[in-house]
């Protein structure tokens, strides 16, 4: 097998809060080959927006990363991330109505990001924003428009085609879709996953969707609490989780399904802890129907590299 | 007769530059059709869902239904009460108002921060006047909180203490605590995670049961109508383009927009049920 594009070593980011250290994410080992589109999932406060920062250097007091490595094209970029930011990995964020300016035009903003990264002169850079506009499905005869003349998917589109001026390897792309109409995102998801297999570009996309996660990603990481849940194949996983919490997650996902009326929805008790009160042992265990004395005492490594429980020891 | 009756429902949003300014610009009037002779009928403990993407006037219709808002033409029944006619007075439209009740999206900002949520439980009855005595009262609102899977405890503190989902449980207490016999549910669980929202549509389930209550629910989500409702209409552009049953909506969808929602909305099943697509 190839190495991977970036490794993810035991990283750990930590907030100190009077005495005590509180983690945001534990542990967490991931790799990532180009080509691929890789999908953090979890619910609110599992910590995938925190893992996406980490990778860029975007984590800023009081959190700080205080054990693991990350190490990109077999650099170790968790200490200084100034040449890699931007322009060997890019971030799509959620609103694209916030990460435009709206005072500028898009061509001056696609302009600005090309004359930063590469050598050119100011005509070369305008014809490769109308090319890069084109790649994302933009008439590049707007180049000149402001962004608040875009619809919301459009907007998100010239996000999109910021973050690939500098020719990235590496896109991140934070709930791309969570602030768009579902046609629209169908669209915007047809368009990563088109970026992915032409340029190569590897991505992971966080989302608190399972169907997203479905529909797009070649492989999915389940995050609960920090800590890596389950991770593997979008197929394997969704089809036959081994983890509790993902079984839970895959369960209660409601579904279109002529049957689904009649039934109930399947529904995890509880809910995720707070940072400063996670249970020890396996922080999952006071919502999980199979949990037994060693998964209150101890916590699980990841088994087979796959799932992060007790039962899927052997 | 059906329980609840919209005919040829339609609001007009008047858009327009103030008067000097069209006159200068030599402009017509600006108006916004959000909703376009939209009719449908719920019967009673029916839940009826209203689907379509932003501006398609999914929530107009909710606020028009629910008495927020008055529609410019067209009417509203519900249990053969014209809910706009002249002959509702004062007196009768809050009989109308006790009998249909809403939940709203944001369970941040649909509570007041300032309030104890044994206050906010307790507003609609005081409003209502539907129990008098003091002690009965606070008896009603630990019912309520028990109905909802809160604790009785939970009355003295205040929304910020709780959670996502158990915040919309206690939107939910409230909209229960009228006795109504409609609930509104506008996007009730797109701010929650998954598996609260599990928890919120499964207490909705029950509730119906529990109390026959009918639903207007409005969502984006497929999944979440397909659990839900039993009678789908789609929305467009303020129109209504297509009207079925849940099970034959979804089985032979027969507009090309039903068809476009369908194929585009992300769905989990693809791997659950079967081999993959592609």
């Amino acid at each position: 097998m190839t190495n991977p594009l970036l490794e993810i070593d035991q990283l750990s980011v930590s907030l100190q809060k009077r005495k005590q250290t509180l983690k945001a994410v534990d542990n967490l080992s991931l790799k990532i080959y180009s080509g691929e589109i890789l999908g953090l999932v979890g619910e609110s406060g599992a910590g995938k927006s925190m893992t996406g920062s980490a990778i860029l250097g975007l984590i800023d007091p009081p959190l700080f990363i205080s054990s693991g490595k990350i190490i990109f094209e077999g650099e170790r970029i968790d200490q200084n991330t100034k040449n890699i930011r931007g322009s060997k990995i890019s971030m799509i964020f959620q609103d694209p109505l916030v990460s435009l300016n709206p005072l500028r035009r898009i061509g001056d903003q696609l302009v600005e990001t090309i004359i930063t990264h590469f050598d050119v002169s100011k005509t070369q850079a305008f014809e490769r924003a109308k090319s890069l506009l084109e790649e994302v499905g933009i008439d590049p005869s707007r180049i000149n428009a402001y962004p608040h003349t875009f619809s919301g998917g459009m907007r998100q589109r010239v996000v999109i085609a910021l973050a690939l001026a500098p020719e990235p390897a590496l896109i991140i792309a934070d709930e791309p879709t969570t602030a768009l109409d579902v046609s629209v995102q169908a669209q915007i998801l047809d368009l990563l996953k088109k970026l992915a297999k032409e340029r190569g570009t590897a991505i992971i996309l966080i989302t608190h969707d399972m169907g997203v996660i479905a529909e797009t990603t070649d492989r999915v990481a389940v995050l609960y609490s920090g800590r890596l849940a389950e991770i593997g194949k979008t197929v394997d996983v969704l089809k036959d989780p081994k983890h509790p919490y993902t079984k839970g997650l895959v369960a209660s996902t409601p579904r279109i399904d002529a049957n689904s009326l009649l039934e109930k929805l399947f529904q995890i008790p509880g809910a995720m802890p707070d940072l400063d009160n996670i249970p020890e042992g396996c922080p999952f265990h006071p919502r999980c129907d199979f949990a037994d004395a060693q998964c209150r005492k101890e916590q699980p490594p990841l088994f087979q590299n796959r799932s992060a429980c007790w039962l899927s020891k052997d | 007769m059906s329980y609840v009756i919209a005919n040829q429902l339609t609001r007009h949003y008047d858009l327009s530059d103030p008067w000097i300014i069209r006159q200068i610009n030599r402009r017509p009037k600006n108006i916004l059709t959000a909703v376009n002779h939209v009719s449908f009928s719920i019967e009673k403990g029916e839940a009826y869902a209203l689907v379509g993407e932003s501006g398609s006037g999914k929530s107009t219709i909710a606020k028009m239904v629910s008495g927020l808002l008055k529609p410019s033409a067209g009417s509203i029944h519900i249990d053969g009460h014209d809910l706009n006619g002249p002959i509702l007075d004062g007196k009768a439209t809050h009989n109308m108002r006790q009998r249909i009740q809403m939940v709203f999206q944001s369970p941040y900002a649909s509570l007041n921060p300032r309030w104890k949520i044994g206050n906010i439980i307790l507003e609609p009855i005081k409003s209502f006047r539907l129990i008098a005595d003091e002690k009965q009262q606070h008896k009603r609102v630990a019912e309520l909180l028990d109905q909802v899977g809160l604790s009785e405890r939970d009355v003295s503190k205040y929304p910020h203490e709780f959670s996502g989902g158990q915040r919309q449980r206690i939107s939910i207490a409230r909209a229960l605590a009228s006795q109504p016999e409609i609930i509104i549910c506008d996007e009730p669980t797109s701010a929650l995670d998954v598996s609260v929202q599990a928890q919120v549509l499964n207490l909705l389930k029950d509730l119906q049961k529990e109390f026959s209550l009918t639903y207007l629910f409005i969502s984006h989500d497929l999944a979440v109508i397909s659990t839900m409702a039993n009678k789908i209409g789609v929305l467009k552009d303020g129109k209504l383009v297509e009207e079925a049953d849940s099970a034959e909506l979804f089985a032979n969808p027969k507009h090309e927009y039903t068809k476009m929602l369908l194929s585009a909305a992300p769905n989990i099943g693809v791997y659950v049920h079967s081999e993959r697509k592609s």
